[in-house]
């Protein structure tokens, strides 16, 4: 009876959840104890009926529509929508960042214009050199002063 | 839609016509900077004295001055005493502004500048040899 109340737990266990020695211990235990051996009939027997029950239930369940439903909502967000409808939906779920890009354009246009306006009235000091050549250009007040170098390439 | 952003673009350009651009005058001089001594300055120069005073030739003589009616866009050529030709060219005008671009095309040199009335460009039109550079120096409105 000692030994049914040591080794009556480790019925059923899985692979590898029992020592060697207990492995060993249960084999001899079963052999020589006709209860336990009822208990482990028993046991695979409620397992294989559990295990039987599940497969039948899930057999049961038809995952055709599952499917069915997984590829039409794939299909209904590829679908094209028009622009403005897009536009819509992008203002409604994102009214901030809609505001900034829209207000970029804007900002980036006063920024061009500024900065030609200032450009134009210094325009007597700006200097545009797009030139091979040219090493350096002197600014003074009475106007550029441009040098170049002394042994140009390719002569 | 579309034929209300054709009609706007159309009258926008309708309504900014480019603005004309007048001939300029412009005094063009060739100079010659020499790095021989004594110290020389042609007395015709006096007005770049402040600008080639940098440099560190020592002689400065006019070669050549011409006065140019620059028509907007053309490129008038300038003989150096070598025999090159330095292209000289008005590409903008606004106001008391000109632009003109220094072309060299033995160097593959384009120069934009842009001077009010009452400056002038030297740019330096030739590499020295034998201690000589050449210079052109271009004043719009003289």
């Amino acid at each position: 009876m000692t030994d049914c109340v040591r080794y009556a737990p480790m019925i059923g266990a899985r692979e590898g959840e029992l020592k060697s020695e207990e492995r060993t211990g249960l084999a001899e235990h079963l052999d020589g104890c006709a209860a336990c051996r009822a208990r482990a009939a028993a046991q695979r027997a409620t397992a294989g009926l559990v295990s039987e029950a599940l497969l039948a239930q899930a057999n049961r369940r038809d995952f055709g529509p599952f499917v069915d439903g997984v590829m039409a909502r794939i299909e209904r967000r590829r679908s094209p929508r028009g622009i403005l409808a897009r536009l819509r939906a992008a203002v409604v779920h994102h009214p901030r960042i809609t505001f900034g890009a829209a207000l970029a354009p804007v900002v980036a246009a006063l920024a061009i214009l500024v900065y030609v306006r200032t450009a134009h009235d210094e325009v007597a000091r700006v200097l545009e050199l797009n030139s091979e050549g040219v090493d350096m250009v002197v600014q003074t007040s009475d106007g550029p002063l441009v040098l170049i170098d002394d042994e140009p390439e390719g002569t | 839609m579309r034929r209300i952003l054709a009609a706007a673009a159309t009258a926008a350009l309708c309504a900014a016509p480019a603005p004309a651009q007048a001939d300029v005058p412009v005094r063009v001089r060739v100079v010659k900077g020499s790095r021989q001594t004594p110290p020389r300055f042609d007395p015709r120069l006096g007005d770049l004295k402040k600008q080639l005073s940098r440099l560190s030739y020592s002689q400065w003589d006019q070669v050549k001055e011409q006065d140019l009616t620059m028509a907007f866009g053309k490129t008038e050529f300038v003989e150096l005493p070598s025999g090159e030709h330095v292209g000289l060219t008005v590409v903008d005008v606004r106001g008391d502004t000109v632009t003109f671009e220094v072309s060299m095309a033995t160097r593959n040199t384009q120069s934009r500048l842009t001077i009010d009335k009452n400056q002038r460009i030297v740019h330096q039109v030739s590499p020295e040899k034998g201690g000589v550079a050449y210079f052109m120096s271009a004043r719009a409105w003289p």
